[in-house]
């Protein structure tokens, strides 16, 4: 862990026993302090009552819908959350992220994946918090403050609405962003569902900054949902 | 005498002085003609009138012009003139003459116009019962085929209608447009849903202004078609009477005309389908939630022994944990296989269109399936620059998977999987080719059935035999097509999927990023 906190604090909130007992020991493997919670309303109290670094919230609930939980704890906290679900629809993917879900992860899954998506949404934070306005990924470098980019140290001439593009992924690197949400900021409500601009802005842009347009390694697309951008390098890295 | 009667009619009254104005215009032309030439007053002259009277405002008027243009002849023509005595023998013959072929050509005249206006009914009548059956066939929902019952019968009946609809076990009524109906005919309505006993016959109802309605079932035999709100305005009691028959026959007629359509029928179908519907939603979310959970438990316990220290360091163990973990991984397919399977035989598979880049599909398949892929080298060709597709990107990507993991499965590990895609004139391409056990006349013919597998792999390779048949449903529903080939067993497959590309996709390509 690249954090500050030795030991992040996982909350763990699932009705299911059996899967709370597993995702114990993996994030106590990997060396994470676990607190549980078996429904919404003690994922709430837990959340409020000890420091949390990161929440693992099952979407179906006995008593309150995992969204609502979703939404109760982002009206005070932005701490980092990722949804598991046993459904894999994409519009309910859209949804949740629009209500500020940090990733999504589809059950079943492998604890190694889980473990490599908090690694990367606990990163974005550490790095949110020290107010970094370099980002780098790969060989491109994203400079917010002086609005330039580089790749491998060399400056682009990007056009107003391919920068934009750019600009809000990397608000937040490795978080999914959805077509509407980026269609909407980019080119405003009338065209919210003009798919098609994204496509070719983002066609273009990979054109730009991708070694290979075709298996791009840095814009990543998620089928049906939106874009992200890889997460960003180690800061030890440079 | 029905025609004095007609004549007595403010219709017909105008019809006749509009007669008698038509003799007097005859009878000045005439008089002009005269005192120019000197030709014999022609007293078929005053057919004219007889004949447009006849056709524009009904027998009466033309009598009325008959009997005007015989005077005004007898009168302003005949010697003696300005006398209605006639001297002439062969011209008061001639008067008769008239008289006669008037009235029979007056007679002709009103029953053409009568028929060619029953010609004319009947024609709106087909076209206004041609349009409800397009509606009824056109309905998704009892709502729809509610919908068109109102409009037709607010057509047939020409006063407002509101229709209300029956529904759930407590025949709770419903209007079924917004339209602005009075409490009391609402209660009313449903009280004759439940069955009130003098609703058959139809009841009047009056609202706080004073209009009268009549509220009756639609269908005097089953309530399930509804019950029907006439608005009859304000009429006195006489010619209410007379609406109220009208709209009787008219009622009784559209009635008829709705249950030999069939419409109870399709009602019933309709509910049956949503209720169906409805039960296969509520099956395929508990079978994918109580079959997942624990397969959540399992593969995820599975991935946390694996990285144990106990585990990882003992190569046996290790193995084991990952027997666990690739079994629940494909059981969880073959769950994925069996709901998409159900969603294709319910017909509940609605394609969300949008643009997609061909690159991201094949490039989430591929990653999708890297475990599944193990050693195979693949290899993905595509070129620079394709055209975007509008397609349901997730389906797509599905299809392509299945496709990617049969040529996995059905080829030796370490050979390679190759992945093409093309523009083909109006079609986009993409190819999976394999190195694997190819296809045998058998396999080609039987491949797109459900459950269908090669009967040479039966015994050793384990699968379902839909994933194939779920690539063809899901690309069939996006408007594309699916084919499989294979120079022969053992010599590999090549299966190629083909979408349709958008006629208007250079033009949406062209805008600017600027």
């Amino acid at each position: 862990m690249s954090d500050a906190a030795a030991t992040p604090n996982v909350l763990v909130v699932d009705d299911e026993v059996q899967i709370r007992r597993f995702l114990r020991s993996g994030f106590e493997l990997d060396g994470y302090s676990v607190s549980e919670a078996e429904n919404g309303r003690e994922a709430i109290r837990a959340a409020t009552l000890r420091p949390t670094d990161l929440i693992i919230l099952d979407l179906g609930l006995p008593d309150l819908d995992g969204s609502q939980v979703l939404e109760r704890i982002r009206s005070w906290s932005n701490v980092p959350i990722i949804i598991l679900s046993v459904k894999s629809s994409e519009m309910e993917k859209v949804r949740l992220f629009e209500l500020g879900a940090d990733d999504y992860v589809t059950k079943p899954f492998g604890m190694a994946e889980l473990l490599a998506r908090s690694k990367v949404v606990l990163r974005r934070k550490a790095r949110a918090t020290t107010g970094d306005s370099v980002i780098r990924i790969d060989h491109l470098k994203i400079d917010l403050a002086a609005r330039n980019v580089f790749v491998a140290e060399e400056r682009l001439t990007l056009t107003p609405k391919e920068y934009r593009l750019l600009q809000i992924l990397a608000q937040y690197p490795g978080n999914v962003v959805t077509h509407q949400e980026l269609l909407k900021e980019i080119w405003g409500l009338p065209h919210i569902n003009d798919t098609h601009y994204l496509r070719i802005v983002v066609r273009k842009l990979r054109q730009k900054i991708e070694s290979d347009p075709n298996q791009p390694r840095i814009l990543l697309t998620e089928l049906g949902v939106g874009y992200r951008l890889a997460p960003p390098n180690d800061p030890a890295e440079g | 005498m029905q025609w004095l009667r007609a004549a007595a009619q403010p219709g017909g009254a105008f019809g006749v002085a509009g007669a008698l104005c038509l003799v007097v215009a005859v009878t000045l032309c005439l008089e002009v003609v005269k005192s120019f030439l000197s030709l014999p007053p022609i007293i078929i002259t005053y057919l004219i009138p007889v004949l447009f009277a006849a056709i524009r405002w009904g027998f009466a008027a033309a009598m009325a012009a008959m009997i005007a243009g015989a005077a005004s002849a007898a009168f302003f023509f005949y010697k003696p003139t300005y006398t209605f005595y006639v001297e002439d023998p062969a011209r008061r013959l001639g008067l008769l003459l008239f008289a006669v072929v008037a009235v029979v050509a007056a007679y002709l005249a009103v029953r053409m116009r009568r028929e060619s206006e029953i010609v004319r009914r009947r024609e709106k009548e087909i076209g206004d019962l041609y349009a409800f059956s397009r509606r009824l066939a056109g309905g998704h929902s009892t709502a729809d085929i509610f919908d068109a019952i109102e409009k037709h019968l607010a057509t047939v009946v020409g006063r407002r209608v509101a229709l209300f609809e029956p529904r759930g076990a407590s025949r709770r009524a419903e209007p079924i447009s917004e339209s602005e109906v009075p409490q009391k005919v609402r209660e009313t309505a449903a009280a004759v849903i439940a069955g009130d006993p003098g609703g058959n016959a139809g009841m009047a109802v009056a609202d706080e202004h004073g209009n009268h309605w009549l509220v009756r079932a639609v269908s005097p035999k089953t309530p399930d078609l509804g019950v029907v709100a006439i608005d009859l305005g304000r009429e006195t009691p006489e010619s209410e009477q007379e609406i109220r028959a009208r709209i009787e026959a008219v009622l009784f007629d559209a009635a008829s005309t709705i249950e030999k359509i069939g419409l109870a029928h399709a009602i019933s179908e309709v509910r049956m389908r949503a209720e169906s519907e409805r039960f296969r939603d509520a099956l395929i979310d508990s079978v994918s939630h109580e079959l997942r959970t624990p397969l959540a438990s399992i593969l995820g316990a599975a991935t946390v022994l694996r990285e144990a220290p106990a585990v990882a360091g003992e190569a046996r163990l290790a193995s084991l944990a990952n027997v666990v973990r690739d079994e629940s991984e494909r059981l969880n397919n073959e769950i994925q296989n069996l709901l998409d399977a159900t969603r294709i035989t319910g017909e509940a598979l609605q394609p969300k269109l949008e643009w997609a880049e061909v690159a991201d599909i094949v490039n989430v398949a591929v990653e999708r399936r890297r475990i599944r892929l193990g050693s195979h080298a693949v290899e993905v060709d595509l070129p620079g620059e394709m055209p975007l597709i509008q397609v349901d990107a997730v389906l797509i990507e599905k299809a392509l998977g299945q496709i990617i993991a049969n040529a996995a499965k059905y080829s030796p590990p370490g050979s390679r999987i190759r992945i093409r895609g093309w523009r083909d004139g109006h079609t986009l391409a993409l190819s999976v080719s394999d190195e694997g056990v190819g296809l045998s006349a058998e396999d080609s013919a039987h491949l797109g059935e459900r459950f269908f597998r090669g009967g040479r792999h039966v015994q050793t390779t384990p699968g379902s035999g839909l994933g194939f048949w779920i690539a063809n449903a899901f690309v069939a529903a996006n408007g594309g097509t699916i084919e499989a080939t294979s120079p022969g067993e053992d010599k590999g497959t090549t299966v190629t999927m083909r979408l349709p590309i958008p006629a208007n996709v250079e033009q949406l390509e062209s805008i600017s990023s600027e």
